[in-house]
């Protein structure tokens, strides 16, 4: 190049002017550029999420939807969510009205995941459009569902209720038109938890990503379509998002109204900033102090009965046809100290499960670790422990377990320090190693098994646990925001033991010291309950498990009639021990609790090997007649005239994800190449040494 | 002066050939996803006629399934067997699991949004897609919806009573780098 220079002479110099002032042109050309270039590469490594948000709006974390014009994008709706409760004696009803609103500019379909307590009734749901009040009416989930189809098609709106786990629902909501909000309203019945002289309420606000193993996919192969009302069958995970920019992703407002009957103190929310009010009739009023509040952790709130007094015991009625039903509740006395001793002199085998798997992570395992170390200071030497530790693949400590003297709960400690989440959640054969081995005679063996209970294939491990148990007692443990609940009440019920649930890592210390205080002997054994005059009575649960300290006696019963006295009897310690209880006023929402306690036992038959055959029909006609949502059974409400057009965009409404739960459920496979990636580098680096070399050039 | 101008023109032969590789890498990936596709296609006539499909070229571990085509768009693909990050480099996979091609229930298909399954951003309502799988089974499916979901609705793997093809690809399709949190689904229905 510096020869043509050289050469050329004095007459090519204009040309060779020309020529500078085109490289100079290029170059900074190429310069502007590179900045260009330099800047999309790196916008575009700042997530995608900034490249969905200048599409069209400056909100992050929404979900789009195409258009049918080119580059236009609708927004899905977002849910808000008003939940008022109202508690009578103990039982609490529950009106949830989710307002779902369509901010874009076509039709679309609503769909909304959300969890509810575990043993919620769920028996009304209605919808509001505009001035008009649809109520809805319990169907066959099929029958249900062709409804809702139908009415979709035809371009009517149209609300469906189905149970996806008895702690998971989703709302669907066809034709929601363009900047429109349609309310749907659903109400349901739980009875109130009570625990260690506390009264407790739970709203869980938050659905935990389920984990689905490996080996439940198989079933559905060509043609053999696995029953998609069966509870094993694919859960719906809701579509998370990350509120990391905006405001709450769907926004939610409480109100609780509490009418004991009787004075109540020491009300607590235990973990939302709550105002409270006091009538001057004894009810108490609890409202949400930041009125719309995130839906990434559960609402629990908390309340004793005044003065230190505890409940004596009572049976609520309610006339529903032809049948009385009762809902009993009774508290133990306490056991004195001759008695306490007496029971905690027998040694204990503690068999510890630490599950650190991926959803674990976060909080939650920092939780969990606290828990266990809790749990190992607890024992005393002649007890015997082990730590067994599980994600994709089942880790113990030690392949049998160990006398719990002083080294080897210190050696334990420091591997539970270690311990990190990560991979699946396979939780079959961290239960069987668990419940599986014999302890030696005269030991009392207690599996304390730590979770966040994101699995999908609950019946299959409901089976395990119930085969397994021999004579060993199952305590579940709760961990982070979102637990779930229903699996881990049920496997402590076939486990014959309790659920704890820990929401906080403060609570860590208070709630473990409580269950292992308690869990060192039962108060009252081989509970009985004799009904008045002797016709006969259906209670759920046919059997009542051992009592620990602090624990009520709840049992559902149906009955042609429920007048007369009542005897509940036991053993405590060595004696006898016996209550007479005689029916209070009339309650309703009674006859709802019993039939989802019969729902709920005739699924647990299912577990247990029975027949769907002959399940369902028993299911459908409990859930028909007492109007609830159940397995088999769904809500449903069609508006009379069509409001819009048959073809309509379904978006999934996101749903929070539950605090401290990284960014790691099941997803979709990954789709795009490096290839835009690197052409975009490869040009930039051929322009940049087109540059290096004309900057070269120059200054040579 | 003379060394000068070789260190910048050791830095530009440098850049120009990391330059070279990326563009290389990335004509690389494009490629091998076409090439896969025309090797796959000589192997599927193959077989065929002789009922046992040969291997596509040596030493390769993936098995075609289907042959998928967009008369509409002029788009003929093959599809293999188990969605991984190899077998979506040589072609569209499907979900295992999940229904397969042309028989009931809901077929899931999955490719990259910047090769084999780019065309499906011009994929509209009602077009129509063929199907066959390699025993000769035949099934039209009719674009229903088009949806565009987060990454963890995994519902659209669902099985479902009605027979459909759902294809899955990254979403948005033209950004920069993989790993975004959006997919984009069409459901096509089953009509022949």
């Amino acid at each position: 190049m510096a020869a043509v220079k050289a050469t050329g002479g004095r007459g090519a110099s204009a040309l060779w002017d020309f020529l500078m002032l085109g490289a100079k042109a290029f170059v900074s050309g190429l310069g502007v550029a590179l900045v260009l270039g330099f800047a999309a590469v790196v916008l575009a490594s700042h997530a995608e999420a900034a490249t969905t948000v200048t599409l069209k709006d400056p909100r992050a974390g929404e979900l789009l939807l195409r258009t049918d014009a080119a580059g236009r994008y609708a927004v899905a709706p977002t849910v808000e969510t008003e939940v008022a409760i109202q508690v009578t004696g103990i039982v609490a009803r529950t009106k949830v009205t989710q307002a779902f609103q369509n901010p874009g500019s076509e039709f679309v379909e609503g769909i909304y995941v959300f969890p509810l307590p575990e043993k919620a009734a769920v028996d009304h749901l209605s919808m509001q459009v505009g001035p008009r009040l649809i109520e809805g009416e319990v169907r066959e989930k099929e029958e249900a569902r062709r409804t809702y189809e139908a009415a979709k098609s035809q371009g009517r709106k149209a609300a469906l209720v189905e149970q996806q786990r008895p702690n998971l629902f989703t709302n669907s909501v066809a034709h929601i038109g363009p900047g429109e909000t349609v309310r749907v309203t659903i109400e349901y019945q739980q009875s109130l938890a009570y625990d260690d002289g506390q009264y407790r309420l739970r709203f869980p606000l938050a659905a935990t990503p389920r984990y689905v193993p490996a080996v439940a996919k198989v079933n559905a192969i060509d043609g053999e379509v696995a029953a998609p009302d069966a509870q094993d069958a694919p859960i719906l995970s809701p579509a998370y998002a990350v509120a990391s920019v905006g405001g709450p992703v769907n926004p939610v407002d409480i109100a609780v109204i509490i009418d004991a009957g009787v004075p109540i103190a020491n009300v607590t929310s235990s973990y939302h900033e709550a105002a409270l009010q006091k009538a001057g009739d004894g009810r108490v009023g609890v409202t949400l102090v930041k009125e719309q509040e995130e839906a990434d952790h559960d609402f629990e709130l908390t309340w004793t009965l005044a003065g230190g007094a505890t409940p004596q015991g009572a049976i609520f009625r309610e006339r529903v046809g032809s049948a009385e039903y009762g809902l009993l509740m009774l508290v133990p006395p306490q056991p004195d100290a001759v008695q306490k001793a007496a029971a905690s002199a027998i040694p204990r085998e503690t068999i510890l499960v630490i599950d650190t798997s991926g959803s674990m992570d976060g909080a939650s395992i920092a939780q969990a670790r606290a828990a266990v170390t809790q749990a190992l200071d607890s024992l005393t030497p002649r007890d015997r422990f082990n730590v067994v530790e599980f994600n994709s693949i089942l880790r113990p400590y030690s392949s049998v377990p160990l006398p719990a003297a002083q080294g080897n709960v210190a050696a334990a400690k420091q591997w539970v320090a270690g311990l990190r989440a990560g991979g699946g959640t396979e939780m079959e054969p961290a239960l069987a190693f668990a419940l599986g081995g014999s302890s030696p005679a005269g030991y009392l063996k207690q599996v304390v098994f730590m979770t966040d209970g994101g699995v999908s294939n609950e019946d299959a491990l409901f089976s395990l646990i119930a085969a397994k148990l021999g004579n060993a007692r199952l305590f579940t443990v709760g961990i982070g925001s979102a637990p779930n609940t229903h699996f881990m009440t049920k496997a402590a019920e076939f486990g014959r033991g309790t659920f704890t649930y820990i929401g906080d890592v403060h609570e860590v210390q208070q709630k473990m010291g409580a269950l292992f205080a308690k869990i060192e002997a039962p108060v009252l054994q081989d509970v009985a309950i004799t009904w008045p005059d002797g016709s006969p009575v259906e209670t759920f649960p046919a059997r009542i498990p051992d009592l620990y300290l602090g624990e009520p006696v709840v049992v559902s019963a149906k009955a042609a009639s429920l007048a007369g006295t009542v005897i509940v009897s036991g053993r405590r310690g060595n004696e006898p021990w016996s209550v007479a209880l005689t029916p209070s006023a009339a309650q309703s929402g009674v006859g709802a609790l019993w039939a989802r306690a019969k729902i709920a036992s005739l699924m647990d038959e299912l577990v247990r090997g029975a027949d769907p055959a002959t399940v369902r029909p028993s299911v459908v006609q409990v859930a028909l007649e007492h109007h609830l949502v159940s397995a088999y059974t769904s809500l449903v409400a069609v508006d009379v005239t069509p409001t819009g057009p048959s073809f309509v965009k379904t978006a999934m409404v996101k749903s929070a994800l539950p605090r401290g739960y990284g960014n790691n459920a099941g997803i979709l496979p990954q789709t795009a190449t490096e290839s835009t990636l690197e052409l975009l580098l490869g040009l930039f680096a051929l322009a940049a040494a087109a540059l290096v070399a004309v900057i070269g050039w120059r200054s040579a | 002066m003379s060394a000068r101008r070789k260190a910048w023109g050791a830095i530009a032969l440098a850049l120009a050939l990391a330059g070279a590789a990326e563009l290389a890498a990335a004509g690389w990936i494009h490629a091998k996803a076409w090439l896969a596709q025309r090797l796959i296609a000589a192997a599927w006539q193959v077989g065929r006629v002789d009922a046992q499909a040969p291997r596509p070229w040596p030493g390769a571990d993936i098995r075609p399934i289907a042959r998928l085509t967009v008369p509409a768009r002029g788009v003929e693909l093959y599809v293999l067997e188990d969605a991984s990050m190899r077998s979506l480099a040589y072609g569209p996979a499907h979900v295992s699991g999940t229904a397969l091609p042309a028989h009931r229930g809901n077929a899931v298909v999955v490719a990259h949004r910047d090769t084999h399954f780019d065309f499906l951003r011009n994929l509209e309502l009602d077009d129509v897609i063929d199907v066959e799988d390699g025993r000769g089974a035949a099934a039209q499916y009719r674009v229903r919806e088009v949806q565009v979901v987060d990454q963890a609705e995994t519902r659209v793997l669902d099985p479902t009573d009605a027979s459909q093809l759902t294809l899955i690809t990254c979403w948005p399709f033209d950004a920069v780098q993989p790993g975004t949190r959006l997919r984009y689904v069409v459901v096509a229905q089953r009509v022949a």
